[in-house]
Protein backbone atom coordinates (compact mmCIF):
# COMPACT_ATOMS: atom_id res chain seq x y z
CA UNK A 1 0.00 0.00 0.00
CA UNK A 2 1.25 3.41 -0.98
CA UNK A 3 -0.63 5.54 1.58
CA UNK A 4 -2.26 3.92 4.85
CA UNK A 5 -3.87 5.63 7.75
CA UNK A 6 -4.98 3.93 10.77
CA UNK A 7 -7.31 4.44 13.26
CA UNK A 8 -6.17 7.85 13.31
CA UNK A 9 -7.50 10.16 16.03
CA UNK A 10 -6.56 14.29 15.39
CA UNK A 11 -7.36 16.84 17.94
CA UNK A 12 -6.92 20.88 17.34
CA UNK A 13 -6.82 23.04 19.83
CA UNK A 14 -8.14 20.67 22.06
CA UNK A 15 -10.92 19.79 20.42
CA UNK A 16 -11.37 15.71 18.75
CA UNK A 17 -12.20 16.71 15.35
CA UNK A 18 -11.00 12.95 13.77
CA UNK A 19 -11.79 9.99 15.54
CA UNK A 20 -10.83 6.87 13.96
CA UNK A 21 -10.22 7.47 10.25
CA UNK A 22 -8.79 4.61 8.28
CA UNK A 23 -7.88 5.45 4.21
CA UNK A 24 -5.48 3.33 1.74
CA UNK A 25 -4.12 4.71 -1.41
CA UNK A 26 -2.30 2.85 -3.61
CA UNK A 27 -0.02 4.27 -6.66
CA UNK A 28 -1.85 5.79 -8.89
CA UNK A 29 -4.94 5.67 -7.98
CA UNK A 30 -7.16 8.91 -7.99
CA UNK A 31 -9.50 8.85 -4.87
CA UNK A 32 -12.06 11.71 -3.94
CA UNK A 33 -12.73 12.48 -0.14
CA UNK A 34 -16.84 14.12 0.01
CA UNK A 35 -17.57 15.61 3.11
CA UNK A 36 -19.93 18.41 4.48
CA UNK A 37 -18.13 21.78 5.65
CA UNK A 38 -16.48 20.86 8.78
CA UNK A 39 -16.34 17.16 8.69
CA UNK A 40 -12.73 16.93 9.49
CA UNK A 41 -11.23 16.45 5.72
CA UNK A 42 -8.81 19.60 5.72
CA UNK A 43 -7.94 18.37 9.30
CA UNK A 44 -7.15 15.18 7.83
CA UNK A 45 -4.91 16.43 4.62
CA UNK A 46 -2.37 18.48 7.16
CA UNK A 47 -2.53 15.38 9.26
CA UNK A 48 -1.08 14.12 6.89
CA UNK A 49 1.67 16.22 5.81
CA UNK A 50 2.32 16.70 9.63
CA UNK A 51 0.98 20.31 10.01
CA UNK A 52 1.89 20.90 14.21
CA UNK A 53 -1.33 22.67 14.79
CA UNK A 54 -3.14 19.50 14.86
CA UNK A 55 -2.04 16.83 17.35
CA UNK A 56 -2.31 13.13 16.24
CA UNK A 57 -3.34 11.42 19.61
CA UNK A 58 -3.95 7.76 18.43
CA UNK A 59 -3.48 5.88 15.19
CA UNK A 60 -0.50 5.63 12.34
CA UNK A 61 0.55 6.86 9.01
CA UNK A 62 2.47 4.84 6.65
CA UNK A 63 4.02 5.82 3.77
CA UNK A 64 5.43 3.40 0.85
CA UNK A 65 5.60 1.46 4.24
CA UNK A 66 7.26 3.77 6.58
CA UNK A 67 5.58 4.57 9.49
CA UNK A 68 5.93 8.90 8.93
CA UNK A 69 3.52 9.54 11.69
CA UNK A 70 6.16 11.55 14.17
CA UNK A 71 7.47 12.77 11.09
CA UNK A 72 8.47 16.59 10.78
CA UNK A 73 6.29 18.16 7.50
CA UNK A 74 9.37 18.81 5.78
CA UNK A 75 10.59 14.97 5.85
CA UNK A 76 7.05 13.91 4.80
CA UNK A 77 7.32 16.58 1.67
CA UNK A 78 10.85 15.17 0.70
CA UNK A 79 9.49 11.16 0.67
CA UNK A 80 7.12 12.65 -1.74
CA UNK A 81 4.29 13.63 -0.21
CA UNK A 82 2.50 16.78 -1.12
CA UNK A 83 -0.44 18.89 -0.16
CA UNK A 84 -2.52 21.69 -2.00
CA UNK A 85 -4.08 24.40 0.66
CA UNK A 86 -7.79 25.23 0.18
CA UNK A 87 -6.73 28.54 1.76
CA UNK A 88 -2.81 29.44 1.17
CA UNK A 89 -1.35 31.79 3.60
CA UNK A 90 0.08 35.33 1.88
CA UNK A 91 3.74 35.79 2.63
CA UNK A 92 4.80 38.97 1.72
CA UNK A 93 8.11 40.10 0.60
CA UNK A 94 8.57 36.81 -0.82
CA UNK A 95 8.41 36.80 -4.89
CA UNK A 96 7.02 33.53 -5.88
CA UNK A 97 9.60 33.03 -8.08
CA UNK A 98 12.26 32.84 -5.27
CA UNK A 99 10.03 29.98 -3.43
CA UNK A 100 9.85 28.10 -6.72
CA UNK A 101 13.27 28.22 -6.26
CA UNK A 102 13.98 27.31 -3.31
CA UNK A 103 11.75 24.29 -3.81
CA UNK A 104 13.54 22.97 -6.91
CA UNK A 105 17.00 23.33 -5.31
CA UNK A 106 15.82 21.60 -2.36
CA UNK A 107 13.90 18.81 -4.24
CA UNK A 108 16.34 18.94 -6.83
CA UNK A 109 13.49 19.54 -9.34
CA UNK A 110 13.20 21.73 -13.07
CA UNK A 111 11.71 24.90 -13.05
CA UNK A 112 12.28 25.10 -16.92
CA UNK A 113 8.63 24.49 -18.48
CA UNK A 114 6.87 24.53 -15.82
CA UNK A 115 6.92 28.34 -15.50
CA UNK A 116 5.88 28.15 -19.21
CA UNK A 117 2.58 26.80 -17.10
CA UNK A 118 2.16 29.55 -14.88
CA UNK A 119 1.34 33.77 -15.92
CA UNK A 120 5.01 35.20 -15.64
CA UNK A 121 3.34 38.04 -14.06
CA UNK A 122 2.45 35.89 -11.08
CA UNK A 123 5.80 34.90 -10.64
CA UNK A 124 7.16 38.43 -9.68
CA UNK A 125 4.74 38.73 -6.95
CA UNK A 126 4.76 38.20 -3.52
CA UNK A 127 3.83 34.46 -2.43
CA UNK A 128 -0.18 34.30 -2.67
CA UNK A 129 -0.33 38.10 -1.84
CA UNK A 130 -3.67 39.52 -3.44
CA UNK A 131 -4.26 36.75 -5.99
CA UNK A 132 -7.45 35.82 -7.07
CA UNK A 133 -9.01 32.49 -6.17
CA UNK A 134 -7.66 30.99 -9.38
CA UNK A 135 -4.59 32.60 -9.38
CA UNK A 136 -4.45 30.65 -5.80
CA UNK A 137 -5.23 27.82 -7.39
CA UNK A 138 -2.15 27.73 -9.57
CA UNK A 139 0.08 28.53 -7.67
CA UNK A 140 0.02 25.83 -5.83
CA UNK A 141 -0.22 23.73 -8.38
CA UNK A 142 2.67 24.66 -10.24
CA UNK A 143 4.41 24.44 -6.75
CA UNK A 144 3.31 21.43 -6.22
CA UNK A 145 4.97 20.45 -9.24
CA UNK A 146 8.31 22.04 -8.59
CA UNK A 147 8.04 19.34 -5.42
CA UNK A 148 7.76 16.62 -7.91
CA UNK A 149 5.65 14.72 -5.84
CA UNK A 150 4.23 10.79 -5.43
CA UNK A 151 1.07 11.70 -4.16
CA UNK A 152 -1.17 14.55 -3.88
CA UNK A 153 -4.00 16.03 -1.34
CA UNK A 154 -5.64 18.59 -3.13
CA UNK A 155 -7.58 20.53 -0.41
CA UNK A 156 -10.76 21.75 -2.19
CA UNK A 157 -9.07 22.72 -5.53
CA UNK A 158 -12.37 23.39 -7.21
CA UNK A 159 -13.92 25.98 -4.37
CA UNK A 160 -14.21 29.34 -5.80
CA UNK A 161 -13.44 28.83 -8.75
CA UNK A 162 -15.97 28.93 -12.12
CA UNK A 163 -16.73 25.93 -14.50
CA UNK A 164 -14.12 27.07 -16.64
CA UNK A 165 -11.14 27.60 -14.39
CA UNK A 166 -12.03 24.01 -12.64
CA UNK A 167 -12.19 22.90 -15.99
CA UNK A 168 -8.20 23.85 -17.15
CA UNK A 169 -7.11 23.07 -12.90
CA UNK A 170 -8.81 19.18 -14.00
CA UNK A 171 -6.94 19.45 -17.27
CA UNK A 172 -3.04 20.12 -15.53
CA UNK A 173 -4.03 18.08 -12.32
CA UNK A 174 -4.69 15.07 -15.36
CA UNK A 175 -1.56 16.03 -17.74
CA UNK A 176 0.72 16.34 -15.21
CA UNK A 177 -0.34 13.94 -12.07
CA UNK A 178 -2.49 11.57 -13.38
CA UNK A 179 -1.23 10.40 -16.66
CA UNK A 180 2.37 9.79 -15.03
CA UNK A 181 0.69 7.59 -12.76
CA UNK A 182 1.09 9.91 -9.40
CA UNK A 183 -1.60 9.30 -6.81
CA UNK A 184 -4.41 11.71 -6.39
CA UNK A 185 -6.48 12.49 -3.19
CA UNK A 186 -9.36 15.10 -4.52
CA UNK A 187 -10.54 16.81 -1.69
CA UNK A 188 -13.89 18.46 -2.23
CA UNK A 189 -17.12 19.04 -0.48
CA UNK A 190 -19.03 20.41 -3.55
CA UNK A 191 -17.74 17.26 -5.91
CA UNK A 192 -17.80 20.08 -9.56
CA UNK A 193 -14.26 18.73 -10.09
CA UNK A 194 -15.62 14.84 -10.26
CA UNK A 195 -16.95 16.28 -13.85
CA UNK A 196 -13.58 16.33 -14.97
CA UNK A 197 -11.70 13.56 -13.26
CA UNK A 198 -12.94 9.98 -12.79
CA UNK A 199 -11.87 9.11 -9.77
CA UNK A 200 -11.43 5.04 -8.70
CA UNK A 201 -12.33 5.23 -5.03
CA UNK A 202 -15.27 7.20 -3.54
CA UNK A 203 -15.15 8.18 0.06
CA UNK A 204 -16.84 9.90 2.53
CA UNK A 205 -16.52 11.38 5.54
CA UNK A 206 -18.80 12.70 8.37
CA UNK A 207 -17.91 13.93 11.68
CA UNK A 208 -14.39 13.16 12.10
CA UNK A 209 -14.66 9.40 10.50
CA UNK A 210 -14.57 7.71 7.05
CA UNK A 211 -18.25 6.05 6.47
CA UNK A 212 -18.92 4.97 3.00
CA UNK A 213 -15.71 3.28 0.48
CA UNK A 214 -17.02 3.08 -3.19
CA UNK A 215 -15.82 2.61 -6.20
CA UNK A 216 -19.06 3.99 -8.05
CA UNK A 217 -18.71 8.12 -7.74
CA UNK A 218 -21.48 8.60 -9.91
CA UNK A 219 -23.71 6.60 -7.28
CA UNK A 220 -22.22 8.03 -4.29
CA UNK A 221 -22.84 11.97 -5.43
CA UNK A 222 -26.13 11.19 -6.68
CA UNK A 223 -27.05 10.02 -3.08
CA UNK A 224 -25.64 13.13 -1.42
CA UNK A 225 -27.09 15.17 -3.40
CA UNK A 226 -30.55 13.81 -3.22
CA UNK A 227 -30.29 12.97 0.57
CA UNK A 228 -27.19 14.63 1.88
CA UNK A 229 -24.33 13.43 3.74
CA UNK A 230 -26.62 12.78 6.76
CA UNK A 231 -28.20 10.09 4.68
CA UNK A 232 -24.33 8.62 4.94
CA UNK A 233 -24.62 7.97 8.45
CA UNK A 234 -27.47 5.84 8.44
CA UNK A 235 -26.36 3.86 4.82
CA UNK A 236 -26.24 0.18 5.81
CA UNK A 237 -22.78 -0.44 4.01
CA UNK A 238 -20.49 2.16 6.23
CA UNK A 239 -17.24 1.45 5.69
CA UNK A 240 -16.02 0.47 9.15
CA UNK B 1 30.20 41.83 2.43
CA UNK B 2 34.22 42.33 1.10
CA UNK B 3 34.11 43.98 -2.43
CA UNK B 4 34.47 41.15 -5.18
CA UNK B 5 36.26 43.24 -7.11
CA UNK B 6 38.55 45.76 -4.93
CA UNK B 7 40.17 46.91 -8.02
CA UNK B 8 36.93 48.64 -8.68
CA UNK B 9 36.25 50.50 -5.49
CA UNK B 10 37.14 54.35 -5.57
CA UNK B 11 37.78 54.43 -1.49
CA UNK B 12 39.61 51.85 -0.11
CA UNK B 13 40.54 51.60 3.44
CA UNK B 14 41.53 48.81 5.35
CA UNK B 15 41.56 49.00 9.79
CA UNK B 16 43.56 52.43 9.52
CA UNK B 17 44.76 52.57 6.36
CA UNK B 18 43.79 53.72 3.01
CA UNK B 19 44.63 50.69 0.50
CA UNK B 20 43.44 52.70 -2.61
CA UNK B 21 42.01 55.94 -4.05
CA UNK B 22 41.00 55.91 -7.44
CA UNK B 23 41.02 58.55 -10.03
CA UNK B 24 37.62 59.51 -11.74
CA UNK B 25 37.09 62.10 -13.86
CA UNK B 26 34.98 64.66 -12.69
CA UNK B 27 35.44 63.77 -9.20
CA UNK B 28 37.59 64.74 -6.16
CA UNK B 29 38.57 61.65 -4.44
CA UNK B 30 40.74 62.24 -1.33
CA UNK B 31 41.16 61.14 2.33
CA UNK B 32 39.37 63.82 4.51
CA UNK B 33 42.63 65.03 6.22
CA UNK B 34 43.87 65.82 2.58
CA UNK B 35 40.68 67.32 1.92
CA UNK B 36 41.20 69.21 5.41
CA UNK B 37 44.12 70.78 4.15
CA UNK B 38 43.54 71.89 0.60
CA UNK B 39 40.16 72.77 0.33
CA UNK B 40 39.63 75.57 3.34
CA UNK B 41 36.29 75.64 2.38
CA UNK B 42 35.54 72.00 3.36
CA UNK B 43 36.48 73.08 7.45
CA UNK B 44 32.89 74.42 7.68
CA UNK B 45 31.59 70.38 7.47
CA UNK B 46 34.01 68.53 9.70
CA UNK B 47 32.94 68.78 13.27
CA UNK B 48 37.07 68.91 13.74
CA UNK B 49 39.83 68.26 11.89
CA UNK B 50 39.31 64.60 10.55
CA UNK B 51 42.62 62.32 10.89
CA UNK B 52 40.63 59.81 8.80
CA UNK B 53 38.20 58.90 6.36
CA UNK B 54 37.00 60.12 2.37
CA UNK B 55 36.28 63.28 0.74
CA UNK B 56 33.88 62.38 -2.43
CA UNK B 57 33.21 66.43 -4.49
CA UNK B 58 31.42 65.05 -7.77
CA UNK B 59 31.69 68.19 -9.93
CA UNK B 60 30.62 66.66 -13.31
CA UNK B 61 28.19 63.90 -14.24
CA UNK B 62 28.96 60.10 -13.71
CA UNK B 63 27.67 57.64 -14.84
CA UNK B 64 28.49 54.59 -13.17
CA UNK B 65 28.04 53.89 -9.36
CA UNK B 66 30.90 54.84 -7.20
CA UNK B 67 32.26 52.84 -4.44
CA UNK B 68 33.56 52.83 -0.74
CA UNK B 69 34.60 50.21 1.30
CA UNK B 70 35.81 50.47 4.85
CA UNK B 71 36.93 47.09 6.33
CA UNK B 72 38.29 45.98 9.87
CA UNK B 73 40.70 42.81 9.07
CA UNK B 74 42.87 42.52 12.47
CA UNK B 75 41.77 42.49 16.19
CA UNK B 76 41.12 45.16 18.30
CA UNK B 77 40.97 47.96 15.21
CA UNK B 78 39.23 51.57 16.11
CA UNK B 79 37.67 53.73 13.21
CA UNK B 80 37.35 57.46 13.90
CA UNK B 81 36.19 58.20 10.11
CA UNK B 82 34.76 61.53 9.11
CA UNK B 83 33.16 61.85 5.49
CA UNK B 84 31.92 64.21 3.21
CA UNK B 85 30.20 63.34 0.16
CA UNK B 86 29.44 66.59 -2.11
CA UNK B 87 27.48 66.11 -5.54
CA UNK B 88 27.26 69.59 -7.28
CA UNK B 89 24.37 71.30 -8.87
CA UNK B 90 22.02 68.79 -10.98
CA UNK B 91 23.93 65.83 -11.26
CA UNK B 92 22.35 62.21 -10.69
CA UNK B 93 24.88 59.92 -9.09
CA UNK B 94 24.71 56.18 -7.53
CA UNK B 95 27.25 55.58 -4.47
CA UNK B 96 27.33 51.73 -3.60
CA UNK B 97 29.03 52.22 0.39
CA UNK B 98 30.37 48.97 2.72
CA UNK B 99 31.65 49.12 5.64
CA UNK B 100 32.14 45.59 7.16
CA UNK B 101 34.69 43.06 9.27
CA UNK B 102 36.19 40.45 7.54
CA UNK B 103 36.12 38.15 10.75
CA UNK B 104 33.02 37.45 13.41
CA UNK B 105 35.44 38.01 15.95
CA UNK B 106 37.57 40.90 15.84
CA UNK B 107 36.39 43.59 18.52
CA UNK B 108 36.44 46.31 16.49
CA UNK B 109 35.11 49.95 16.54
CA UNK B 110 33.84 51.87 13.89
CA UNK B 111 32.61 54.85 14.25
CA UNK B 112 31.67 56.98 11.19
CA UNK B 113 30.26 60.70 11.28
CA UNK B 114 29.58 62.02 8.08
CA UNK B 115 27.91 65.06 5.79
CA UNK B 116 26.32 63.90 2.67
CA UNK B 117 25.09 67.37 0.83
CA UNK B 118 23.23 67.28 -2.19
CA UNK B 119 23.56 71.03 -4.24
CA UNK B 120 20.30 72.38 -5.85
CA UNK B 121 18.47 69.61 -8.30
CA UNK B 122 21.06 67.28 -7.82
CA UNK B 123 20.18 63.34 -7.19
CA UNK B 124 21.82 60.57 -4.87
CA UNK B 125 20.84 57.08 -5.20
CA UNK B 126 23.30 55.81 -1.71
CA UNK B 127 23.13 51.98 -1.05
CA UNK B 128 24.63 51.36 2.85
CA UNK B 129 25.52 48.16 3.05
CA UNK B 130 26.95 47.06 6.86
CA UNK B 131 28.53 43.88 7.66
CA UNK B 132 29.89 43.13 11.03
CA UNK B 133 31.18 40.71 14.07
CA UNK B 134 29.34 39.83 16.70
CA UNK B 135 31.95 41.88 18.75
CA UNK B 136 31.96 44.75 16.79
CA UNK B 137 30.45 48.07 18.24
CA UNK B 138 29.64 50.56 15.39
CA UNK B 139 28.45 54.02 15.99
CA UNK B 140 27.45 55.67 11.92
CA UNK B 141 25.96 59.44 12.40
CA UNK B 142 25.30 60.82 9.29
CA UNK B 143 23.48 64.19 8.49
CA UNK B 144 21.80 64.84 4.96
CA UNK B 145 21.78 68.13 3.25
CA UNK B 146 19.02 68.53 0.86
CA UNK B 147 19.62 71.62 -1.20
CA UNK B 148 16.55 72.91 -3.44
CA UNK B 149 14.85 70.25 -5.43
CA UNK B 150 17.81 68.06 -4.80
CA UNK B 151 16.51 63.95 -4.58
CA UNK B 152 17.67 61.37 -2.13
CA UNK B 153 17.09 57.78 -2.47
CA UNK B 154 18.72 56.23 0.73
CA UNK B 155 18.75 52.18 1.97
CA UNK B 156 20.87 50.99 5.08
CA UNK B 157 20.51 47.38 5.10
CA UNK B 158 22.88 45.44 7.79
CA UNK B 159 22.02 42.12 8.14
CA UNK B 160 24.94 40.88 10.18
CA UNK B 161 24.68 42.94 13.13
CA UNK B 162 27.48 43.72 15.61
CA UNK B 163 27.12 43.67 19.37
CA UNK B 164 25.83 47.25 19.90
CA UNK B 165 24.92 49.61 16.98
CA UNK B 166 23.56 53.19 17.52
CA UNK B 167 22.99 55.36 14.37
CA UNK B 168 22.22 58.52 14.24
CA UNK B 169 21.05 60.31 11.04
CA UNK B 170 19.14 63.45 9.83
CA UNK B 171 17.68 64.59 6.73
CA UNK B 172 17.19 68.16 6.48
CA UNK B 173 15.61 69.30 3.71
CA UNK B 174 15.07 72.18 1.64
CA UNK B 175 12.14 73.54 -0.51
CA UNK B 176 11.12 70.91 -3.23
CA UNK B 177 13.67 68.00 -1.88
CA UNK B 178 12.54 64.53 -1.40
CA UNK B 179 13.97 61.58 0.06
CA UNK B 180 13.06 57.90 0.39
CA UNK B 181 15.07 56.42 3.53
CA UNK B 182 15.15 52.43 3.90
CA UNK B 183 17.20 51.34 7.29
CA UNK B 184 17.02 47.62 7.19
CA UNK B 185 18.30 45.29 9.75
CA UNK B 186 18.07 42.17 11.15
CA UNK B 187 19.53 42.32 14.78
CA UNK B 188 21.04 39.33 15.98
CA UNK B 189 22.01 39.32 19.66
CA UNK B 190 22.61 43.27 19.20
CA UNK B 191 21.56 46.06 21.43
CA UNK B 192 20.58 48.78 18.13
CA UNK B 193 19.70 52.24 18.96
CA UNK B 194 18.40 54.18 16.09
CA UNK B 195 17.65 57.66 16.14
CA UNK B 196 16.51 59.28 12.68
CA UNK B 197 15.11 62.72 11.69
CA UNK B 198 13.54 64.26 8.42
CA UNK B 199 13.29 67.84 8.68
CA UNK B 200 10.92 69.42 6.33
CA UNK B 201 12.46 72.64 6.25
CA UNK B 202 11.14 73.74 2.51
CA UNK B 203 7.95 74.35 0.96
CA UNK B 204 7.03 71.20 -1.08
CA UNK B 205 9.72 69.26 0.30
CA UNK B 206 8.65 65.55 0.87
CA UNK B 207 10.18 62.70 2.92
CA UNK B 208 9.29 59.02 4.13
CA UNK B 209 11.01 56.73 6.70
CA UNK B 210 10.57 53.37 5.91
CA UNK B 211 12.10 51.04 9.14
CA UNK B 212 12.16 47.70 8.92
CA UNK B 213 13.76 46.19 12.29
CA UNK B 214 14.51 42.06 12.90
CA UNK B 215 15.12 41.61 16.56
CA UNK B 216 16.43 37.70 17.58
CA UNK B 217 18.31 35.49 19.73
CA UNK B 218 18.36 38.07 22.81
CA UNK B 219 18.64 41.60 20.67
CA UNK B 220 17.53 45.05 22.41
CA UNK B 221 16.11 47.24 19.42
CA UNK B 222 15.01 51.01 20.21
CA UNK B 223 14.05 53.07 16.90
CA UNK B 224 12.79 56.74 17.39
CA UNK B 225 11.98 58.39 14.32
CA UNK B 226 10.90 61.62 13.94
CA UNK B 227 9.46 63.96 10.70
CA UNK B 228 9.58 67.69 11.85
CA UNK B 229 7.20 69.84 9.45
CA UNK B 230 8.29 73.38 9.35
CA UNK B 231 6.70 74.45 6.06
CA UNK B 232 3.75 72.96 4.04
CA UNK B 233 5.49 69.61 3.44
CA UNK B 234 4.85 65.72 3.26
CA UNK B 235 6.47 63.19 5.32
CA UNK B 236 5.69 60.00 6.16
CA UNK B 237 6.82 57.60 9.20
CA UNK B 238 6.61 53.77 8.39
CA UNK B 239 8.05 51.59 11.20
CA UNK B 240 7.42 47.64 11.43
CA UNK B 241 9.82 45.61 13.49
CA UNK B 242 9.79 41.94 13.69
CA UNK B 243 10.08 40.07 16.62
CA UNK B 244 11.46 36.36 16.71
CA UNK B 245 12.35 34.95 20.02
CA UNK B 246 10.96 35.12 23.64
CA UNK B 247 14.18 37.16 25.14
CA UNK B 248 14.18 39.60 22.30
CA UNK B 249 12.64 43.02 22.23
CA UNK B 250 11.81 46.30 20.17
CA UNK B 251 10.27 49.30 20.56
CA UNK B 252 9.34 52.05 18.04
CA UNK B 253 9.03 55.37 18.92
CA UNK B 254 7.62 57.05 15.78
CA UNK B 255 7.53 60.93 16.48
CA UNK B 256 5.36 63.86 14.42
CA UNK B 257 6.23 67.40 15.15
CA UNK B 258 4.08 70.21 13.03
CA UNK B 259 4.68 73.68 12.62
CA UNK B 260 2.98 74.58 9.35
CA UNK B 261 -0.72 73.89 9.29
CA UNK B 262 -0.64 73.01 5.44
CA UNK B 263 1.89 70.27 6.14
CA UNK B 264 0.42 66.61 5.75
CA UNK B 265 2.48 64.40 8.45
CA UNK B 266 1.88 60.86 9.18
CA UNK B 267 2.97 57.48 10.60
CA UNK B 268 2.03 54.11 11.17
CA UNK B 269 4.30 51.56 13.50
CA UNK B 270 3.72 47.62 13.99
CA UNK B 271 5.59 44.89 15.76
CA UNK B 272 4.99 41.07 14.83
CA UNK B 273 6.23 38.22 14.94
CA UNK B 274 6.67 34.88 13.09
CA UNK B 275 3.44 33.68 11.63
CA UNK B 276 2.84 30.09 12.27
CA UNK B 277 0.76 29.44 9.44
CA UNK B 278 3.01 30.93 7.02
CA UNK B 279 5.87 28.71 8.80
CA UNK B 280 3.77 25.34 8.72
CA UNK B 281 3.03 26.20 5.05
CA UNK B 282 6.44 26.56 3.90
CA UNK B 283 7.36 23.43 5.91
CA UNK B 284 4.77 21.44 3.48
CA UNK B 285 6.83 23.00 0.71
CA UNK B 286 10.19 20.90 2.09
CA UNK B 287 11.78 24.25 4.10
CA UNK B 288 13.11 23.31 7.21
CA UNK B 289 11.84 25.29 10.25
CA UNK B 290 14.87 27.29 10.56
CA UNK B 291 15.15 27.92 6.14
CA UNK B 292 11.06 28.78 6.14
CA UNK B 293 12.19 31.16 9.42
CA UNK B 294 15.02 33.20 7.08
CA UNK B 295 12.96 33.13 4.50
CA UNK B 296 10.14 35.39 5.94
CA UNK B 297 12.32 37.05 7.90
CA UNK B 298 13.97 38.31 4.46
CA UNK B 299 10.59 38.68 3.26
CA UNK B 300 10.00 41.28 5.57
CA UNK B 301 13.00 42.75 5.38
CA UNK B 302 12.15 43.22 1.36
CA UNK B 303 8.80 44.77 2.27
Amino acid sequence: MFLEIKNLKVESNGKKILKGVNLEIKKGDVQVLLGSNASGKSTLCHAILGNPKYKITSGQIFFQGKDITNFTPEKRVRLGLALSFQSPPAIKGVKTSKLLNKISVIKNSKLKGLEQIFNKHLLKRDVNLDFSGGEKKMSELIQILVLNPKLVIFDEVDSGLDLKKIRSVAEMIKKELIDKKISVLLVTHSGSILNFLKPNITNVMVSGKIVCRDKNYKKVLKTIKKYGYEKCKKCPFLAD
Amino acid sequence: MVMKNARNVHFWQIDNKVKNILKVNGVTLLTSPEAWEKFNWTRKYFSKRPKQGYFIWIKNQVNFPLFSCVSIAHKNISQKLQNLLIVEKGLKVSLQGSCNSLKKTLNGKHKANGKIILKQGSSLKYNHIHTWGEKDIVEPEYEFILEKNSKLDYTYKTLFTPKKLKINNSFNLSAGASCDIKMIANCVGTEMNIKDVLILKGKGSSGIINLRLVSGKKSKVLAHSQVIADSESKGHLDCQGLLTDKKSNISLIPELVCKNKLAQITHEASIGKISQEQLNYLRTRGLTEKQATNLIINGFLET
